[in-house]
């Protein structure tokens, strides 16, 4: 099977390092600080992992399609909070501030719609117009900070919105959100490494001349995976939205950096929706451990350990250097004559 | 043959930069121009279906950046920090390179800035003399705190080949967090109940300028014009300015003419950082006084990638451009106080000023379409 | 066997960019069921007529004819569809993919949604051991795992996994070793014996020889003539390549006879690819001495020259310059040396296109005084430079604040010479010097490069046009594969023998005045 499908041996390593440096933990912690490792450990906490999880690995499924097909969506955090305020707007237009589950996943759905058309707008701007992906992915951060809370503020006088409500778990106490994000990243994955059409967008990102002269309209697939992204990056926020039960406008809103993570999520494993999602479900794992830690009474500090992933990334781009940046990613595609 | 088209030389950075550069002055500034006015334009729209008065919000806008002498104060305070960020950028993406990350090296500076300060400060009898050495200090330290922060990505692409736009993206977070972290914990002061650091000594000081404004003084837009005019002439009349724009033309020619690819790269990142470190360190002595948790500072080395690419990434032309988002800035903090729309919408106008800045093409288009471009190709 | 309609019958055939005209009024026919040979020197238009077939270009008139029909094509697509496949010098493979998702890119078979591997791995088997490819053994190799000989199987695969009844191999052997020479030989013999049609494009007369059935030999855009393979020689063929140009003979000189200025032992050069391109190359410049490299293009003469600019890093061997080792030096610090340099791409590397002309007078000056001191530009001195050049070389327009990219071939040409040659050098290292320049202007290259010689500098020159090598050097070294396989004397080499020896071939011992039938005679013989 071919080598790039699978985590290669370098990340393989990587992750048993992890292993390792965690069992350690564990060790330490059990024996040399008496913590009881069942009450760190607890159902409870990977409930809330995967909660955490759920909408960084759906941003950055989006976010790798559009980079493996050469265009750099720096919008995902933009996209997400778009995403949330949306999900947040709808419940509340339909019931108030007691919306039912059928309000909850309407309001996914039309979160998913809008941001879908926003992006389209973006994809024309870099694949019509060749703006500059970087710049552009910025603005969409930019605009998202600002519009989501002057729209909240519109609406209820205030950057949050009151308390909504969230969705209702399905089983084993974890929410539909959860069950439908393991059947995306399966769908993602398939359909990047078995299907045509993912030959395309891998081949789009690294050979989009090769894609040409194969008779493949090379920005008709970039059109697809940027819109695909954007839509993806919408659902992660309404899936965050869904999960928190009220919008948080203030500061850099309730994403906080997630959409960036999405990002970090996807470079950690390879532009692997598989590996990606592994790498945001460690992410959020990460996070939530610092809540267990609180709860057991060990003082870590949440802001270090949460910058483990970015630490991370640079380590794996700069020494391992096996993280495989698509050739051409933020060249626009050009036709000859 | 085939390949010898004229635009077949040089990879993605190339063709962007040369993108991004080929438009004269005149094209520069008028795309400039309709890019804000189609931002504001959009935002009044977006004010009147939101049933605000679109003329009065405009007019508060404009009161908000000009309207008074304290409006001129606050609006030249932003202005001097949106201009030596958008330098610190100008100058990196003018040699090709890619520095996104001007934001963490703005926090790391001033963070360094006031920490050095603090501590020299225990041995430096206060008073004017005392003041002055412990400014020099603190801003030289900034200086080099944040050309090493910038030099680490430079030094990660030219031996790790590691793609700066996102080293640089990862560096921001990480010291926002870290600085973040600090500044809750080890350096924390005390006595405060916000998080933040122990205020700089009462010597650290610098002379008001003509408005009254204690956040604002004439040596912090005297620094900001003698780095803009520093930056130019590096640019324009040093061999290494020379060897810097040549790289990011034409990084094969750069080459031929004996510039060390490697070297350019760290030396770019180590100068654009160090831009952002001034730029740090004067924000900590002019304005704050003190280091809070960088995430609440405001997105200056992010919004100075506009500033720049506003400017076509000139260093003159930054001046203008910077002054635009100064003003917008400063509007905004008399907009929250003086009307009831929620001055998160002129955060959202700057997005969309952005947008349109990283769009020229459209205009282009636009204005090749309507025969407003002249003869623009 | 009958022969059917031509499998591609080109009538002339116009193709023009701008002024320049790469093909003018060219005629060629393949014979369904053979090979044919597109033999010229770079730049003569053989790759631009073959685009016009693949529809990369549109003619600016003539007409296509494929298997007897008139077509017209708008993208590779429709060529695709008509039965023809292209190998292009540059692959168009992804890397990262596996071979087998590679070949059937874009016509990828599919079963319930997802893509067949099945079907097409036992399609691409049959196709591989129709031709004996060994290419099946990696389907599912990453393509960059594969070395460029193996890589190029696929493109062929590709092609006739689409169905290819024509192909057109662009310089395919320029980029491999000669074991996998032969075994692309093999394949295309294979290939034709099979019953398809074969324009194997080449500037290697050796090559086209022993493969081609007919050879097509193209000289400034134009077809010079249509042999029979069967029916000619290295000499002739070497000789239509090359024309006889008509320019003023040989300069008057006197024996450069100074002290050694450029001295180089042993040196060994990794190409981009990693493999050796210099193999132990020895030489001597003395000063007022012009030693001139003929060669075929990619035997490593672009590799040894950056290794004496400082442009890349030698895997052995030394450097001087006047007695000094420089081996070490940057590429900076050999400028300030005293090593000028006229590149071989003028317009990636000698001229930045977007520069004024005033600005490129400064590119490689940047430490010499007067146009800096210290560090300190002086723009005054530069822009004077830029004028005198201008001036003296006859560059047009006269403009100094013209960009340089709205300059012809030869104007931006004669300013670099001229540039150059402002450093005042010791050595001065010239690739290429009057490539794609006009005549006038090469004369006016030549001259200077004369005078400069006279003036006691030693000059380096690689040229593939060998009349240019015969009349301007006073020593010239012929590289095949990596190393100087001789060194002869201008005055007496005959333009067959530098040929011969450009093919790999030795002369016969002894054979001073060799004669063009004994020297044809030895065959095969590839020293090294």
């Amino acid at each position: 099977m071919s080598g790039s499908e699978y985590l290669d041996a370098a990340r393989l390593r990587l992750g048993g390092i992890t292993l390792v440096v965690l069992a350690v933990l564990a060790a330490v912690l059990a024996l040399g600080f008496d913590v009881d490792l069942s009450r760190l450990i607890t159902w409870g906490f990977v409930t809330r992992s995967l909660e955490m999880a759920t909408p960084i690995a759906l941003a950055a499924i989006g976010g790798l399609y559009a980079e493996k097909s050469g265009v750099f969506n720096i919008g995902l955090e933009g996209f997400m909070i778009i995403g949330a305020f949306t999900t947040a707007g709808t419940m509340f237009a339909l019931g108030g501030t007691s919306p039912t589950q059928g309000h909850v996943w309407a309001a996914i759905l039309v979160a998913v719609a809008v941001t879908t058309l926003l992006t389209v707008i973006f994809a024309v701007l870099l694949i019509r117009y060749k703006a500059d992906q970087i710049v552009a992915g910025l603005a969409v951060w930019f605009i998202g900070l600002g519009f989501a809370p002057f729209a909240a503020a519109l609406i209820w006088g205030s950057r949050s919105s009151p308390g909504l409500t969230n969705i209702n778990e399905l089983a084993l106490g974890q929410s539909p959100l959860v069950f439908l994000t393991i059947v995306l990243v399966g769908v993602a994955w398939v359909f990047l490494y078995r299907t045509r059409y993912g030959y395309w967008v891998q081949a789009a990102g690294e050979n989009p001349e090769a894609l040409d002269t194969a008779g493949v309209d090379v920005n008709r697939v970039r059109y697809a995976t940027v819109i695909f992204s954007g839509a993806m990056a919408g659902l992660g926020g309404a899936v965050l939205l869904a999960h928190a039960g009220n919008f948080v406008g203030t500061g850099s809103t309730m994403v906080d950096g997630r959409g960036w993570i999405a990002i970090v999520a996807y470079l950690f494993g390879n532009y692997n929706p598989v590996g990606a999602a592994a790498a945001a479900l460690l992410f959020g794992a990460l996070d939530m451990l610092n809540v267990q830690f609180q709860t057991v009474g060990i003082e870590v500090s949440a802001r270090l350990v949460n910058l483990l992933p970015y630490v991370a990334v640079l380590v794996v781009l700069t020494i391992y250097g096996k993280t495989r940046i698509p050739a051409v990613v933020g060249e626009p595609y050009e036709t000859e004559e | 043959m085939s390949g010898s088209g004229p635009d077949s030389n040089g990879g993605a950075l190339d063709a962007l930069a040369a993108r991004l550069l080929d438009a004269s002055v005149l094209e520069r500034v008028g795309i400039a121009i309709a890019s804000t006015a189609m931002a504001l334009l959009i935002g009044f729209v977006i004010a009147a279906a939101a049933g605000y008065d679109s003329i009065r919000f405009a007019n508060q806008l404009l009161v908000g950046a000009f309207g008074s002498e304290r409006a001129i104060a606050r609006t030249l305070r932003s202005t001097t920090i949106f201009v030596m960020t958008g330098v610190a950028v100008a100058v990196a993406f003018r040699a090709g390179v890619f520095n996104i990350g001007v934001q963490g090296q703005f926090v790391v500076g001033g963070f360094s800035t006031v920490i050095s300060i603090i501590w020299l400060g225990a041995f430096v009898p206060s008073g004017t003399v005392g003041g002055i050495v412990l400014m020099l200090f603190g801003t030289v330290v900034g200086v080099v705190a944040g050309g090493l922060y910038g030099a680490l990505p430079g030094v990660m692409k030219a031996y790790g080949d590691a793609n700066e736009i996102i080293t640089t993206i990862m560096l921001n977070f990480i010291a926002t967090g870290f600085v973040g972290w600090l500044v809750a914990g080890p350096f924390g002061a005390p006595e405060a109940t916000a998080t933040r650091t122990r205020r700089l000594p009462e010597s650290v000081e610098l002379p008001q300028a003509v408005f009254g404004d204690p956040n604002l003084s004439i040596v912090g837009i005297l620094l900001m014009l003698g780095v803009v005019a520093l930056v130019a002439a590096v640019m324009t009349r040093t061999r290494f300015g020379y060897d810097m724009v040549t790289s990011g033309y034409q990084d094969t020619a750069a080459t031929y003419s004996g510039v060390d690819a490697k070297r350019m790269v760290i030396s770019t990142m180590a100068l654009s950082g160090m831009v952002a470190g001034l730029t740090g360190a004067l924000f900590v002595i002019m304005i704050q006084g003190y280091y809070t948790d960088p995430s609440g500072i405001g997105n200056y080395g992010f919004d100075a990638i506009a500033v720049s690419l506003l400017a076509a990434n000139n260093p003159v032309g930054v001046l203008p451009a910077g002054l635009l988002f100064g003003g917008l800035e400063s509007a905004g903090s008399h907009v929250q106080i003086n009307s009831d729309i929620p001055v998160q919408l002129i955060d959202g106008i700057v997005g969309l000023v952005v947008l349109f800045v990283a769009a020229p093409e459209l205009f282009r288009m636009f204005a090749a379409r309507t025969g407003l471009g002249g003869d623009a190709e | 066997m009958t022969r059917n309609a031509p499998a591609v019958r080109l009538e002339g055939i116009t193709k023009r960019f701008g002024d320049v005209v790469a093909n003018d009024e060219v005629d060629f026919t393949l014979e369904s069921g053979s090979i044919h040979a597109l033999l010229g020197e770079n730049g003569s238009g053989k790759t631009t007529l073959m685009s016009v077939l693949y529809g990369l270009y549109d003619q600016n008139s003539g007409t296509i004819h494929v298997d007897g029909e008139e077509r017209t094509f708008e993208s590779p697509r429709d060529a695709m569809d008509a039965g023809i496949g292209m190998i292009h010098q540059h692959f168009q493979l992804v890397k990262p993919m596996t071979v087998l998702q590679n070949v059937i890119l874009g016509h990828e078979p599919t079963e319930g949604g997802t893509v067949d591997e099945a079907s097409a791995r036992a399609d691409i088997e049959e196709i591989c051991e129709r031709y004996g490819f060994d290419v099946d053994r990696h389907l599912d190799t990453p393509v960059e795992d594969l070395d460029l000989g193996a890589q190029q199987r696929v493109e062929i695969v590709k092609s006739l996994y689409r169905g290819a009844e024509i192909l057109i191999l662009d310089e395919p052997t320029a980029v491999l070793t000669p074991q996998e020479v032969d075994g692309l030989m093999e394949v295309m013999n294979d290939l034709r014996e099979d019953g398809r049609s074969l324009i194997f494009i080449s500037h290697k007369l050796d090559e086209a020889l022993e493969i081609a059935d007919d050879i097509t030999v193209l000289r400034d855009g134009k077809a010079v003539g249509t042999v029979p393979a069967a029916e000619t020689t290295e000499q002739d063929l070497a000789r239509m390549m090359v024309g006889r140009e008509v320019l003023f003979d040989r300069l008057e000189r006197e024996p450069g006879t100074g002290d050694p200025v450029l001295e180089v032992e042993g040196l060994r050069m990794p190409g981009d690819r990693g493999r050796e391109q210099v193999e132990g190359v020895d030489l001597t410049v003395r000063e007022g001495e012009v030693l001139g490299i003929a060669g075929v293009q990619g035997n490593g003469q672009s590799e040894l020259i950056e290794g004496i600019t400082g442009l890349r890093r030698p895997s052995g061997g030394t450097v001087r310059l006047s007695g000094t080792d420089i081996t070490d030096r940057s590429r900076r610090d050999r400028i300030e040396d005293g090593i000028a340099y006229i590149p071989e791409d003028r317009q990636t590397e000698g001229l930045v296109q977007e520069y004024t002309l005033q600005r490129n007078a400064l590119l490689g000056n940047q430490t010499i005084e007067p146009y800096a001191e210290n560090g300190i530009l002086n723009w005054g001195a530069v822009d004077e430079h830029a004028a005198d050049v201008i001036e003296e070389y006859d560059v047009q327009p006269p403009n100094p604040e013209a960009n340089a990219e709205s300059l012809s071939g030869g104007n931006q040409q004669k300013f670099i010479v001229g540039r150059e040659i402002g450093h005042d050098p010791d050595v001065l290292v010239a690739s290429h010097p009057t490539r794609g320049v006009d005549i006038g202007s090469i004369e006016f290259i030549h001259k200077r490069l004369m005078e400069l010689r006279d003036e006691g500098v030693g000059i380096l020159m690689v040229s593939s046009k060998l009349e240019e090598i015969q009349k301007l050097s006073d020593r010239v070294a012929v590289m095949y594969e990596g190393e100087f396989i001789d060194v002869v004397d201008p005055e007496t080499v005959t333009e067959s023998e530098l040929g011969l020896l450009m093919a790999g071939q030795t002369l016969a011992e002894g054979s001073d005045d060799a004669d063009d039938e004994t020297s044809a005679d030895v065959d095969g013989g590839v020293s090294s």
